[in-house]
């Protein structure tokens, strides 16, 4: 830990008030950075949804509502609580704060509210672009990036402010921050699934190397790196089940709700709001995790990165290398499985293809270079998230 | 109605578009069954974008008009969207507003459903889409923007300072100097990856920009034309980066419009004081033979409408210069006019002589002509005795042509009494919607025939009006001054 130098009379006073507040309280702002994502994150589900059933938006659907409703609710509460804090706080809200352009807050706050602020940002450069270069020409355009870098930033800060608390909490208000910290870790989750939709979203690439290079990329540093700063037994597993229930839930509850395509050509009819597929089996990856760090625990950080990796890759390989057969199968055409639901402008002609497993690679070298490329960098991700979540650790303000 | 201003605002913008000479909008007059509709869409300036609709009903009591746009690529099309119920004017029940989504630049049309006191009736429209222009960044959205970024920029650099120096230290701990230290490390190194960033997004945001620039702007395809020091005129169509990357997507072959792959305009400059309507045969795919007929020698501007398989209409633009040329006499479709030059400053007129000794008198509704307002071009014929004619003929299968020709060059648009729309493109919609093809007939020959247009801009217009008497082409000439 840094140096420090403390100040003495005020700074016990505080700790003793910060105590007695933090061990039964879950203060507002947690609550709101858990909302303000969880609209955020469902926004986006929403709106990936929107796109492929429904085609065109515009700023006001609702999905677009509610990812922007999570930033105005970062940006109003960080800026209360920024504020507040600055002018009015005083013990420990003051003492357990950093300075950043004069102001005064919790670091998560100042991080969340730059994210929200971010997102905001990006609206009316969005709106241009759309103007000038045509509408949503691309997923990945400046004023996209924008946007998912606010979303990100924003989710990164919740999860910075809960486990501020949460380092300075004890007893069952520690465990309820534990718990809202590993929600919104699954969040975070969800979110960068949506960033590698691309290729972790697509099961017939299920046997291709860049499935696995994605989701070893993604995975491990949240899974790791949430797992560590919650110091629970079986974190990684419980972030990777609420994970799971969650997309579930939405693969699940959307399709009840009526939809028309409104672009043409439409090539297959919409009835109802398309789910994203299935989720991404990473469940049996976090066990490994869970059980090879709890198993390595005495070995340095760099060992147990390279076999935690190595225990997430093995793992995950051991049970979605098969299950890509069942889903490629028929009995996975159905609503629990999701493989029956294509876009408006999937051709039916073009079904057999979502159900035709594909190699990515071109050749079979490339497919185990790739596939050694997924194993450095699962092990690298793990690593990662040890230092973030170690740094998490560190988190008092 | 507040959708309603918003479009009689989008009616009157001055449209500064040269790309399909200066006139993207689309006018459209026809049935819908037992209605008859004037139709008007404003088609994005740039693909994939929202394309204004206006529906004005003219005969037939209308309650409803829903539209559908539909993609023609002359491949597996799949089915339109959901179709937009139109919102009817507050002030003018007959008249309907709504909007379409295009997503590609192409042929498109726009089904019309209109449903009245006698049931369902139906129109597809043709409309051409293609990117016209990238909008510029207001200066004050631009600052914005820029204002934004640098806090966003102060922003996360003082966070991440704040983050190394303070972010671990137990509560009321006052930063040592080598907390002090490790922020400003922090500081430095966000400012280095900061600055980064913003350089990467600047250079990946001009690749965008120019590479969009070049795939997605149209430009018609280059025309060369060059003279066999005869009575030929050779017409070389190139291809440009728009057109080889749609090959794929669309039919790039041409079809006829009113029985010719090619209608060619020339037109003498400046004054603007011979035109010709003529029609090139084809030599091989994209080279055209044009026999010239007796023409004075002179600069002249060349405007050639084709259009393509899938109805998508072009017209390409040339110049050359020609000597005195001693050709053969306007034979089947061809015509030509000589009249006065165009003078900026002369009044506009409204009387043109005919060269069989009648007249052609342009009807004119409105004291003021104003751009952006779409209306009816009526036009009268008479004979030698100032009489109604009776025994006007088809020219093309049509009443009339007409072509209305900016003082700058800057908007060509060959017009019939339908609109705007190529009869061979409406062929084509209507053929897709499996609805009847024939939209000339209601145009009965009297000795009006009128012409349903929207100037895009302000400024000067020469007008040439065509109708067929007696086998012979007569082209009335209009001078027009538009306002803003």
């Amino acid at each position: 830990m840094a140096e420090s130098v403390r100040m003495p009379m005020v700074a016990s006073a505080a700790v003793g008030e910060l105590t007695s507040i933090r061990t039964s309280v879950v203060p507002w702002y947690v609550w709101s950075a858990a909302m303000a994502v969880t609209a955020t994150t469902v926004g986006l589900y929403w709106d990936i949804s929107w796109h492929i059933g429904i085609g065109r938006d515009t700023f006001w659907t609702p999905a677009h509502l509610a990812i922007q409703f999570g930033a105005v609710l970062t940006g109003l509460s960080c800026a209360y609580l920024i504020l507040h804090t600055t002018f009015a706080g005083e013990g420990a809200s003051r003492d357990n704060s950093v300075k950043v352009l004069g102001l005064r807050g919790p670091l998560g706050a100042f991080i969340a509210a730059w994210g929200g602020f971010c997102m905001l940002t990006s609206a009316p450069f969005d709106n241009w672009w759309h103007e000038s270069y045509g509408l949503d020409v691309a997923i990945l355009s400046p004023p996209h990036v924008v946007l998912l870098v606010g979303i990100f930033v924003m989710g990164v800060g919740g999860l910075i402010l809960t486990t501020g608390q949460m380092n300075l909490s004890a007893a069952e208000g520690r465990r309820q921050l534990e718990r809202l910290l590993l929600y919104s870790g699954s969040l975070l989750l969800c979110l960068l699934f949506m960033l590698g939709y691309e290729y972790i979203g697509d099961q017939t690439l299920m046997h291709s190397a860049i499935y696995y290079r994605a989701l070893g990329m993604i995975a491990p540093v949240v899974l790791v790196g949430i797992g560590r700063t919650s110091e629970r037994r079986w974190a990684a597993t419980t972030l990777a089940a609420i994970y799971t229930t969650l997309w579930l839930a939405g693969n699940w509850i959307f399709p009840l709700f009526p939809a028309q395509a409104k672009l043409g050509p439409v090539f297959t009819p919409i009835t109802h709001m398309v789910p994203l597929g299935f989720p991404v089996l990473v469940l049996p990856g976090a066990i490994a995790l869970d059980l090879v760090l709890d198993r390595f625990d005495g070995w340095g950080d760099t060992w147990k990165a390279v076999i935690g990796g190595y225990g997430f890759m093995a793992a995950t390989l051991a049970v979605n290398w098969p299950f890509a057969y069942f889903m490629m199968s028929s009995h996975a055409r159905n609503w629990i499985f999701a493989m029956n639901e294509f876009g408006y402008n999937f051709p039916p002609s073009q079904y057999h293809l979502a159900w035709e497993l594909r190699t990515y690679e071109k050749t079979r070298a490339e497919f185990w270079v790739g596939m050694l490329i997924a194993l450095v960098a699962t092990a690298l991700s793990t690593r990662l998230g040890m230092l973030w979540g170690e740094w998490m650790r560190r988190i008092r303000r | 109605m507040r959708a309603w201003g918003i479009m009689l605002a989008l009616l009157t913008v001055t449209s500064t578009a040269f790309a399909h000479v200066g006139s993207p909008d689309v006018y459209f007059e026809g049935d819908a069954g037992p209605y008859h509709l004037l139709l008007t869409v404003n088609p994005p300036a740039m693909v994939p974008g929202i394309a204004q609709v206006q529906v004005r009903v003219t005969s037939g009591a209308v309650s409803s008009i829903n539209i559908a746009p539909v993609y023609v690529n002359g491949k597996d099309q799949g089915m339109p969207p959901t179709a937009d119920l139109m919102q009817a004017s507050a002030i003018d029940p007959q008249c309907f507003i709504g909007k379409v989504w295009l997503m590609d630049s192409g042929s498109w049309e726009v089904r019309v459903e209109a449903l009245g006191t006698h049931g369902i009736g139906k129109l597809a429209v043709p409309v051409p889409v293609f990117a016209r222009r990238i909008l510029p960044m207001q200066k004050a959205l631009g600052t914005l923007l820029f204002v934004l970024m640098l806090f966003l920029c102060v922003g996360i650099v003082s966070i991440a300072g704040a983050a190394a120096r303070e972010g671990g230290l137990p509560a009321a701990a006052i930063p040592s100097p080598r907390n002090r230290r490790l922020g400003r490390i922090a500081m430095a190194i966000s400012v280095v990856l900061v600055v980064t960033i913003v350089a990467l997004g600047n250079w990946w945001w001009n690749a965008q920009a120019a590479d969009l620039k070049k795939n997605t702007l149209y430009s018609a395809p280059p025309l060369r034309a060059t003279f066999d020091g005869t009575d030929k005129l050779m017409l070389q169509m190139d291809e440009d980066v728009w057109h080889k990357t749609r090959k794929d997507q669309w039919s790039m072959n041409l079809i006829p419009d009113h029985g010719h792959l090619m209608h060619a305009f020339l037109l003498r400059l400046p004054g603007m004081d011979r035109f010709y309507h003529l029609h090139p045969e084809q030599a091989s795919e994209g080279s055209f033979t044009l026999t010239l007929p007796t023409i004075p020698s002179g600069r002249y501007k060349i405007f050639a409408d084709i259009v393509r398989g899938n109805g998508f209409p072009e017209t390409m633009v040339s110049e050359i210069t020609l000597p005195d040329v001693i050709g053969r006499s306007f034979s089947d479709d061809d015509s030509g006019v000589d009249t006065s030059a165009f003078e900026p400053s002369a009044p506009a007129t409204n009387i043109s002589p005919l060269a069989d000794g009648g007249r052609m008198i342009w009807e004119q509704d409105r004291a003021e002509l104003k751009a952006g307002q779409v209306s009816w071009f009526r036009f009268r014929v008479e004979d030698a005795r100032h009489e109604p004619v009776n025994d006007l003929e088809p020219y093309m299968g049509m009443a009339g042509h007409a072509e209305f020709v900016r003082a700058d060059l800057s908007v060509f648009a060959h017009i019939h009494p339908a609109g705007s729309v190529p009869m061979a493109s409406l062929m084509i919609a209507q053929k897709n919607s499996g609805l009847p093809m024939d939209h000339s007939s209601r145009h009965s020959l009297t000795d009006e025939i009128s012409f349903p247009y929207g100037f895009p801009q302000a400024g000067d217009y020469r007008l040439f009006v065509q109708i067929k008497r007696r086998g012979q082409v007569q082209t009335g000439v209009f001078d027009a001054h538009v306002q803003g």
